[in-house]
């Protein structure tokens, strides 16, 4: 049986990445299900490993935003006592309680789903990946109801 | 099941403007497949509506589609499967030149080389063969049908990504110690290439052939975890069992 | 006849997968530590220290080593996360780089600056 020609990665004959992307374009427009980013975020007809996807892209966009907010609403501290405490009279509001859920949330959802990515995605338990989600989100679940029922000071 | 069904077919000349849809009313029965709908179409409507298909029997992996935005092979696709108007497109991810046709060449480009497409085959290890047969052969599973790369969300938005099915050959030509080895993990390890796989795992739901290209990336990654380690020449094996749940 | 799929500007051998997943598993343990710290400790509703109580926190050199650590693995994870969605795009190799750059003066600017801010509130303690 011949063996491959795997010359193919032979650098001299590589054309790169910005000959391929000129050629693919002279071929006329790529068909797309979605537009652009749009095709992350549309789980119609998708399974749970897509929609897990989805949601630890949100997520994590999400918490990048949230990183930055967080960093500016401690700076807040830098003014002093009463710069702090006055802020906290809005931190305890329902809103803000709820948007701390949300938070905590995001929270589990990107890091459990990222540890089903870094066991999955590392070779181990490859066909068990659906059950691995759903299991880790009952486990998130749980966890988010135990939290904001104390963030709401429910149990004192 | 008879009667009726709304199809709304994606139309595309290179030459006439922007993709449009054109809308026909098809006899369909109990088991009429998208592909014999198509050719309905082709035969009493419209001939000069273009698709393409073979074998009619998914093994071939010519009349990929998508349906209603699922992928799928339309040979075997039933129409009583879908509710509503049946939409169907061409496959995702590559060039369209018209109607339902697309244009392979970048799917055939992704892999790492000209690649063979029969291996020896694992069926019957034991068995006697005649005399002036070494060893039987198949087919690769992969039929190169290109549904994979349609389903995948990161060829969705990138066209620089090696995509599942060439990755999958890839792992298979490592797991079964073809090839030369250091080369295909050195292709392998890359951002576009194994790396970049977001495992949602819809390469594995679209294919029609049991590749499980999806499985075979994370083997794949598992096999390139152990680089720069001192090697034995052990490779990585897709696990064998199904997913459960 | 076949050609070869571009090798892009990437180097081989990437490890940028890998310290993603690094710093996420390290960021389950330090997140839940921060998050227990600063939500589930103080009495008060949604767990929220008061200004004094704050600056008493961080100036116990323990909890500064703990969230100066917490700081930098979030922000490496942050960045890293960025880029992969950013290189999903399809972009070109000059644009690649120029992420690459923008990314590293971010989270460059990100860690002085919480540093900054968690050393001057430390001072006041």
């Amino acid at each position: 049986m011949n063996e491959p020609d795997l010359g193919a990665t032979d650098p001299d004959r590589d054309p790169g990445v910005e000959e391929i992307l000129r050629v693919r374009r002279q071929r006329g427009p790529v068909e797309r299900s979605a537009p652009g980013p749009v095709a992350w975020f549309d789980v119609r007809r998708r399974g749970t490993g897509h929609f897990a996807f989805s949601l630890n892209r949100i997520t994590g966009l999400g918490l990048v935003f949230y990183l930055y907010l967080h960093l500016a609403v401690l700076s807040q501290l830098l003014g002093g006592a009463d710069a702090w405490n006055s802020f906290l009279q809005t931190a305890t509001t329902p809103l803000f309680l709820g948007l701390d859920v949300l938070l905590v949330f995001g929270l589990l959802a990107h890091g459990l789903n990222g540890l089903r990515l870094a066991l999955v995605g590392s070779g181990y338990v490859p066909n068990r990946q659906k059950a691995l989600f759903w299991s880790l989100a009952t486990f998130g679940a749980i966890i988010l109801l135990y939290s904001a029922i104390h963030v709401f000071g429910a149990d004192g | 099941m008879n009667g009726t069904r709304r199809f709304r077919v994606h139309r595309f000349d290179r030459d006439a403007g922007p993709a449009t849809t054109q809308e026909f009313e098809v006899p369909v029965g109990e088991g009429t497949t998208v592909l014999e709908a198509l050719r309905w179409i082709q035969l009493h409507r419209d001939p000069t509506l273009s698709l393409r298909h073979s074998c009619f029997h998914a093994s071939c992996g010519t009349c990929g589609v998508r349906v209603n935005g699922k992928e799928g092979l339309a040979c075997v696709t039933p129409v009583e499967r879908e509710g509503g108007t049946v939409s169907v497109e061409p496959i995702a991810n590559l060039p369209v030149l018209t109607d339902l046709v697309v244009d392979m060449a970048p799917f055939v480009e992704r892999f790492p080389a000209p690649h063979p497409i029969v291996r020896g085959s694992e069926f019957i290890p034991g068995a006697q063969t005649p005399d002036d047969v070494e060893e039987y052969m198949r087919f690769e599973d992969c039929i190169e049908c290109g549904l994979c790369l349609s389903a995948c969300p990161v060829a969705a938005t990138d066209d620089t990504y090696v995509g599942p099915a060439a990755l999958a050959y890839a792992q298979r030509m490592l797991e079964d110690d073809r090839g030369d080895r250091e080369a295909l993990l050195d292709w392998a390890d890359k951002d576009n290439a194994a790396w970049r796989c977001h495992a949602a795992f819809e390469c594995t739901e679209a294919c029609p052939s049991d590749v499980r290209p999806a499985q075979r990336i994370m083997a794949l990654r598992k096999e390139l975890r152990g680089r720069g380690k001192a090697s034995e020449r052990a490779t990585t094996s897709l696990p064998a069992t199904e997913e459960v749940g | 006849m076949n050609s070869p799929m571009p090798t892009g500007s990437a180097p081989t051998r990437s490890r940028t997968w890998r310290w993603t997943a690094i710093t996420g598993l390290a960021l389950l343990v330090l997140v839940t530590i921060h998050m227990v710290a600063h939500h589930f400790v103080v009495e008060e509703i949604g767990g929220l220290r008061s200004y004094d109580d704050v600056i008493a926190y961080i100036s116990t050199p323990v909890i500064f080593v703990i969230e100066g650590i917490f700081l930098v693995v979030v922000t490496i994870h942050a960045m890293l996360g960025l880029r992969s969605v950013l290189f999903d795009l399809g972009l070109g190799a000059s644009r690649r780089r120029l992420i690459d750059r923008g990314l590293l003066a971010l989270g460059v600017v990100t860690v002085v600056y919480g540093f900054v801010l968690i050393g001057v509130l430390a001072s006041r303690g």
